[in-house]
């Protein structure tokens, strides 16, 4: 492949075909860059770190929401590729979209620990007791960037605007699942209601989609299995873990045990 | 202040799955497939209303059904498609949905990623669904078929 076509939705809903010529190693973002440079400054499209940790390059590539800066030309086997903002958005101009009501629905899930002395929270010299095993229960959860492709992607986003969507959901999950957390009656409201976790219908396009195996999909299914328990058997206010005293500095030396799985080397997976 | 409107959003976009997952194709057919169910049934209500009007009410409906002739059967093979799909891939559904079953449990992300939620389980599943509901349609159509004497 030499010569490569963009075929690029602007603001007016028109597409604009741009050629360009194919480089090794090249991806969605670099091409965009290239264009804007050389051929149509006026193009808008928004990015930031190129690494796929951001999040700030979503668009829908060949149909498909994915960040620009982690696809290689090379892996759509296309000579042209189309180029659309994300979908369920606003559009502000071109291929950047209004991100302002996801990260709504995001704060609405109030992703941050809860406990109910916030005293104790915030101005304690001990720390709260988590295990490897009850980290290992919310830590892929924890990885999403916000890129927003999983609200693109979701059917049932496309259809209710109101729907807090997986992103959301997986965040709140990601601390309801949390030992230390406490704040489950200040997020079931929202979760157990026409436009939350009961909502879904298990297309799996959010976990399809998602740049770093956060699986919204599975998050927003054990959601709603934690929804319906607590609710049936009314044990929503649990309480959080307790505070524990730091351990002291030679406790490693004298035999403590490692954790159960090495973050760095994924062998959870593996197991 | 009218909200601006969202970039291809609503029914349409919602049930286009080219380029996803098997699942979201499943979601599309499950959805196509629940509303044939709905006008089926609400045609079958109609139908069988017409008994309460009358012997000839009754013999009238039959007659409009009857002139369309194999079409007729065709709209049966249809509504009997419709309803295995639905049923099968419901259970599936409820498995997922109501179980967590099918889903795999969290794990640490290592690139290549492959969500667990649409791993083997899943698509094994999935496809045997399509399979089994694709054999017993084409067993259906048979039966039909016979049943016009054509078979």
């Amino acid at each position: 492949m030499d010569k490569l076509t963009l075929k690029v939705t602007r603001t007016d809903g028109g597409h604009v075909s741009y050629g360009l010529r194919y480089r090794k190693g090249m991806t969605v973002l670099d091409a965009l860059t290239e264009i804007r440079e050389k051929l149509d400054s006026t193009l808008g499209y928004r990015h930031s770190c190129r690494m796929g940790i951001c999040g700030s390059c979503g668009m829908t590539i060949d149909g498909i929401p994915r960040l620009a800066c982690q696809t290689q030309i090379s892996s759509l086997n296309k000579d042209t590729i189309s180029v659309e903002p994300l979908h369920n958005m606003t559009v502000v101009k071109d291929l950047v979209v209004d991100i302002s009501a996801f990260f709504r629905l995001h704060a609405s899930m109030k992703p941050y620990l809860i406990r109910k002395d916030i005293e104790e929270r915030d101005h304690s010299e001990r720390e709260y007791r988590v295990l490897p095993e009850e980290v290992s229960k919310f830590l892929q959860f924890d990885y999403c960037i916000m890129c927003s492709l999983c609200y693109a992607a979701c059917p049932t986003a496309a259809l209710d605007p109101m729907y807090t969507g997986p992103q959301a959901i997986t965040q709140a999950y990601r601390y309801i699942a949390d030992p230390r957390d406490e704040g489950w009656k200040q997020r079931i409201d929202l979760l157990d209601s026409s436009h939350g976790v009961w909502r879904c219908h298990a297309a799996g396009a959010c976990s399809f989609v998602c740049p770093k195996d956060v699986d919204p999909a599975k998050a927003i299914q054990m959601a709603r299995m934690e929804v319906l328990k607590r609710q049936l058997l009314r044990r929503g206010g649990r309480a959080g873990a307790q505070l524990v005293p730091p351990p002291s500095p030679g406790a490693a030396k004298q035999g403590a045990k490692p954790p159960p799985f090495d973050m760095g080397q994924g062998s959870v997976k593996n197991q | 202040m009218k909200e601006a409107r969202r970039y291809k959003s609503g029914l349409i976009p919602s049930l286009n799955p080219l380029g996803f997952n098997v699942e979201r194709w499943s979601y599309t057919l499950h959805r196509a497939t629940g509303v044939i169910l709905i006008g089926y049934l609400a045609a079958h209500i109609f139908e069988t209303f017409q008994l309460g009007a009358g012997s000839a009410a009754w013999a009238n409906t039959m007659a409009a059904l009857h002139s369309l002739g194999p079409f007729e059967m065709v709209g049966l093979w249809v509504v009997a498609g419709s309803a295995l799909y639905h049923g099968a891939n419901g259970i599936r559904l409820i498995l997922n949905e109501m179980f967590g079953k099918l889903m795999g449990k969290p794990i640490l992300p290592v690139y290549p990623y492959s969500p667990t939620s649409l791993g083997r389980n899943q698509r094994v599943a999935v496809w045997t669904i399509t399979g089994t509901v694709l054999a017993l349609w084409v067993w259906a159509g048979f039966y039909l078929l016979a049943g016009l004497g054509i078979v």
